[in-house]
Parts: C-alpha cells; sequence; structure tokens
C-alpha cells in the first residue's frame, strides 16, 4: 500500500489503454480495486522489454505473470473479489482456465499469425514501439512462440494442417464467446453490479478483438452480433477507463452531449407531432362516418409528412 | 483420462469391453488414447466421443439450461487444464518421478533399445508443451498449489451435492471422477499429490460414490486400463 508500484506494459491504440490482452486485463483488475498503478507504455527507450510483459515492479519485488500480479495486489489489500462468495470465487477459476483454453488461440492467431493481419497491423505497431534493431527481431519472436503455443497444444493428429487447426480454433473460439455471452446476460459484470478478476480477464481478451481494426476480422464480426458482451466492454471502457467510445477523451464528452441534443430535438419533433394529430382528431366530428375521421387524419399525416421528412 | 469416459459411458447405460493394447496409441486415429471402436467407426478423445455419443441419441446433459451448459464446459476446460497437466508434469517433468516410474513403465511392452528412445522422445515432447504454456518455470510446489487450487474450486462447486449439477451426473463427473480417481489410486513417489486432493472430503466421497455406483460388480481386470500402473480400490 504504501510502497509505490509500477506497470510496465504495451501500450494502447484505437482507444484502448493496451492492445495486450494481458496487460490490458492487469489495468483492469487495477481499476476495479482501486489499486495506484503507475502505468509505463513501453516505448522506444532502451530499456526494451525483458521477458514476459506485463511486468509490476514494487520496491525490489518483480513479478510478471497476470495471475500473480493479480496475487500480489490481493495481498497488498487491492481485492475485487471481495464480495463473491466460495462457488462464485470457483466459478472465476472455471472460466478463465475456458478463456486460456478456448479464445486465447484463435486471438494469438488473429494477432500473430493471420498473415494479412500481422504484416499489416500487428508487426508495424509493436516494431515501432521497440527500439531497433531489437524491433527487427522480436516482433518475429512473439509470432513463432505464438505459433508454437497453439501448435503444440492444439494441433495433434488428426488435424494435420495448420488450416484445419486454424478452422478448429476458431470454432472454439466463437463457440466459447458465446458461453460467456449467455452466462453474462443482462447484467452489467458477470457477478452483479461490481466488476470483478472475471470481469478484468473477460475484459482484456475481448477488447483487442472488439476494437482492433484487423483486415481479417471474422471474429470481430462474431464478436459484434453478440450485443451485450459489446456492451460490456464499452462500459468498462468508459467508466473506468475514462475513454468514449470513439477513444478521445474531453472531445468526446462534447460528442456526447451533442448527441444527447440530437435525441432531445428529435423526441420533442415526435411529441409535436403526436399533439398535432391529437388535435386533428379531437377536431373532426364524431359521428359521420368512418370515412370522414381518415380522411381527416390523411389531412393530418399530409402536414406532418414534411416534417417526418426533415428529421432524420 | 481412460476412466473419465468409461465413467461417462457407464453412465449413459452403454456397455462397453475395455481391452489392453500395448499399440493402442497408434490404433488411436488421433494418436490419443482412449478411443472406442464401434462396428466400424473409431472415435477418439473425450470431446468427440460425447458427441457421437450424443448423435446416437445418449446425452447426460441434456436437462441442463444454457448458462449451466456454460459453466459445465468452463468446469471442463479447468480439470483439462489444471488437472491433466499437472498430471503430465508430475510424471513427465520431476525427474525422480520419471526415472522410477514412468520410464519404466511407458517402454515395459517393447525391447532395449527401444523403451529408452520411445520415452525420451515422449518426454522430450511433453517438455516442449509445457515450455510453450508457461509450465516449465515452474517448481513442483507451484504444481501442488495449482493442484490444490483447482480441487479447492471443485469442492466448492460441488458442495454437498451428490453430483456437480445436482441429481443427474453428467460429463463433469465422469471427468472429474476419472482424474481424480487416478490421481487418488495411482502409487508414485510421494503421495503429496493424493493428499492435496484427500484434504477435500466432499471430493474423496464423490469418487468413492461414483465408483460403487457404476464400477462395482466388475471384475478387477477390467477395471486395470490400457497403461499398466498399480491401481487399488478406494473402498479398501
Amino acid at each position: 500500500m504504501a510502497a509505490p508500484m509500477e506497470l510496465s506494459c504495451w501500450g494502447g491504440d484505437w482507444g484502448l489503454p493496451s492492445l495486450h490482452p494481458e496487460s490490458l486485463t492487469v489495468m483492469a483488475y487495477a481499476k476495479f480495486s482501486g489499486a495506484p498503478l503507475t502505468v509505463n507504455t513501453i516505448n522506444k527507450s532502451w530499456r526494451t522489454p525483458k521477458g514476459d510483459l506485463p511486468v509490476l515492479v514494487s520496491e525490489d519485488i518483480v513479478i510478471s505473470q497476470p495471475a500473480k500480479i493479480l496475487n500480489f495486489l490481493r495481498k497488498q489489500k487491492y481485492n475485487a473479489d471481495y464480495d463473491l462468495s466460495a462457488k462464485q470465487g470457483a466459478d472465476t477459476l472455471a472460466y478463465i482456465a475456458l478463456l486460456e483454453e478456448k479464445l486465447l488461440p484463435a486471438l494469438l492467431h488473429t494477432f500473430w499469425i493471420e498473415a494479412e493481419n500481422y504484416c499489416s497491423v500487428t508487426k508495424p505497431w509493436f516494431a515501432s514501439r521497440i527500439a531497433f534493431p531489437l524491433s527487427l527481431y522480436l516482433p518475429g519472436k512473439m509470432s513463432r512462440e505464438a505459433l508454437n503455443r497453439i501448435l503444440l497444444t492444439k494441433g495433434g493428429p488428426p488435424l494435420y494442417s495448420l488450416t484445419e487447426v486454424e478452422a478448429q480454433i476458431y470454432r472454439d473460439a466463437k463457440e466459447c464467446l458465446n458461453l460467456l455471452s449467455k452466462r453474462l446476460g443482462t447484467s452489467q459484470f458477470f457477478f452483479g453490479d461490481t466488476p470483478t478478476t472475471l470481469d478484468a480477464f473477460v475484459f482484456g481478451f475481448l477488447a483487442p478483438i472488439y476494437k482492433v481494426c484487423f483486415p481479417r476480422v471474422h471474429l470481430q464480426e462474431h464478436l459484434k452480433q453478440l450485443p451485450n458482451l459489446c456492451r460490456f466492454c464499452d462500459d468498462i471502457l468508459t467508466c473506468y477507463f475514462r475513454l468514449t467510445v470513439s477513444g478521445h477523451s474531453p472531445a468526446g464528452q462534447d460528442t456526447a452531449d451533442a448527441n444527447l441534443q440530437k435525441l432531445t430535438q428529435l423526441v420533442n419533433k415526435e411529441s409535436n407531432l403526436i399533439e398535432k394529430m391529437d388535435d386533428n382528431l379531437r377536431k373532426s366530428p364524431q359521428h359521420p362516418p368512418h370515412k370522414l375521421t381518415t380522411l381527416k387524419l390523411a389531412a393530418g399525416g399530409e402536414e406532418s409528412s414534411p416534417m417526418s421528412r426533415l428529421s432524420p | 483420462a481412460t476412466l473419465c469416459f468409461q465413467a461417462f459411458l457407464q453412465m449413459c447405460n452403454l456397455p462397453i469391453r475395455v481391452i489392453c493394447r500395448a499399440n493402442a496409441e497408434y490404433m488411436s486415429p488421433s494418436g490419443k488414447l482412449p478411443f472406442i471402436h464401434v462396428g466400424n467407426q473409431v472415435v477418439s478423445e473425450l470431446g468427440p466421443i460425447v458427441q457421437f455419443v450424443k448423435a446416437k441419441g445418449h446425452s447426460l446433459s441434456d436437462g441442463l439450461d444454457e448458462v449451466q451448459k456454460a459453466e459445465m464446459k468452463a468446469y471442463m476446460e479447468l480439470v483439462n487444464n489444471m488437472l491433466l497437466t499437472a498430471e503430465l508434469y508430475l510424471q513427465w517433468c520431476d525427474d525422480v518421478t520419471v526415472e522410477e516410474i514412468t520410464h519404466p513403465r511407458y517402454g515395459s511392452p517393447y525391447p532395449w533399445p527401444l523403451n529408452r528412445i520411445l520415452s525420451y522422445q515422449k518426454q522430450w515432447e511433453v517438455r516442449k508443451k509445457m515450455k510453450a504454456i508457461g509450465w516449465a518455470g515452474k517448481t513442483l510446489e507451484q504444481v501442488l498449489e495449482d493442484v490444490d487450487q483447482c480441487c479447492h474450486a471443485l469442492s466448492q462447486r460441488l458442495g454437498t451435492q451428490p453430483y456437480f449439477f445436482n441429481k443427474q451426473p453428467t460429463e463433469l463427473d465422469a471427468l472429474v471422477f476419472g482424474h481424480l480417481f487416478t490421481i487418488l489410486t495411482t502409487q508414485l513417489i510421494t503421495d503429496e499429490l493424493s493428499e492435496k486432493v484427500k484434504n477435500y472430503s466432499n471430493l474423496t466421497a464423490f469418487c468413492r460414490r461414483i465408483e460403487q455406483q457404476y464400477f462395482e460388480g466388475q471384475e478387477r481386470d477390467s477395471a486395470a486400463i490400457a497403461a499398466p500402473s498399480s491401481k487399488r480400490s478406494l473402498l479398501r
């Protein structure tokens, strides 16, 4: 609590504080639990990333994997899972295992192995944040490690070619997204109204898929068909990272206000229309047959249609 | 793993015959045990076998709603992720166990030097995989701690219910039973792994219950599975 804690991780883009799922998980957890972390994003300085990111440094202690970092934060009394029951804690572990087994391979593939994505987005982005000459070597190494991991864990027989493995991991990932969506349902977070470790992990894995603009995006398209998961990511971004959906802080607030104004104007217009139609109905005589009233309504309709053409 | 799906098939009330073959790994279409041979079809690994059985009209998880099915899948991944990897680690990455138990056992059907070559090859494969998923750097204590965490989670989820999803057994019960029973009854150098599991009394009661319900009446021979290893019944 007293010792300052510094987190080194990959930076962000496309409206995200970080592109790297594990870094994002740790940052989200820190926000949820209120831990005061100073975040250092890797830039082109010569303090090159050794080993895996994210890395937490507190006094002399250096911790490197997300699970261990989260454990450390909990021991420092920054615990986002305080209100969870034991069963919910068990569920958290299970769902995290599901994410790692089913979603992570596809995420790694989208970022590091899909040729178009890797060459046009991932490699330039990471290379621009690593000092030369490591920038020539490190992205390639990360890509090879990702491929290795996928082939070793998923690529045994009867899946003999990379395309079959790819098909299988994307099927698994889509199933995983569907399961997460069903589990989330309509609640704001996975365990009620306050975010927990599981929310941090899910956010860390989903947000890069959701936000990063890749040329090959079939996983993103699948995710966009699950509106509750998209809403979940957007909520966390707006509430905890103070970045709106468009990704800019103060300008975003203005856009939101402008949108609100437009919406109010529309609503006013509609209510005016309804009032006008009401008036017409009242003015029209009651006992003449149906047809007359319809005629009056039509007249009212004609009057209102130029207005409706104006409103978007 | 074989036990998992024997349990599963027993729960579905499907009769099976267990055969031990030395070249079982090569007969399997995916190189992994166990596999079943039905008519002229061969299916391996728990996932595809479950789907195969479902296609034939037997399913254990029909009574679950969507959220429960999601939970079941998540817990199955947890078991695969933690328990299976821990078992592999213990068998192939812990030097003492490897020397004394795994090498002799794995190479036993073959003559020298084939037994040593094949078991070294398998060990090298498993170590490569551990490295890729980040388990290579773990010490035995850390692995045991992970197993403890997993068992804790399973124990919490099971609570006082007879099965994980209350009245009916599902694939998850079969999977958990298979792994836990193997851990509890396989003799290793140290008993630490089985001690971890024994700390959770509802898990040991769960295993005993399934053993009594589904495996009683079978001969000891048919319960001995592909890899020859010494197993003791929980009832003794």
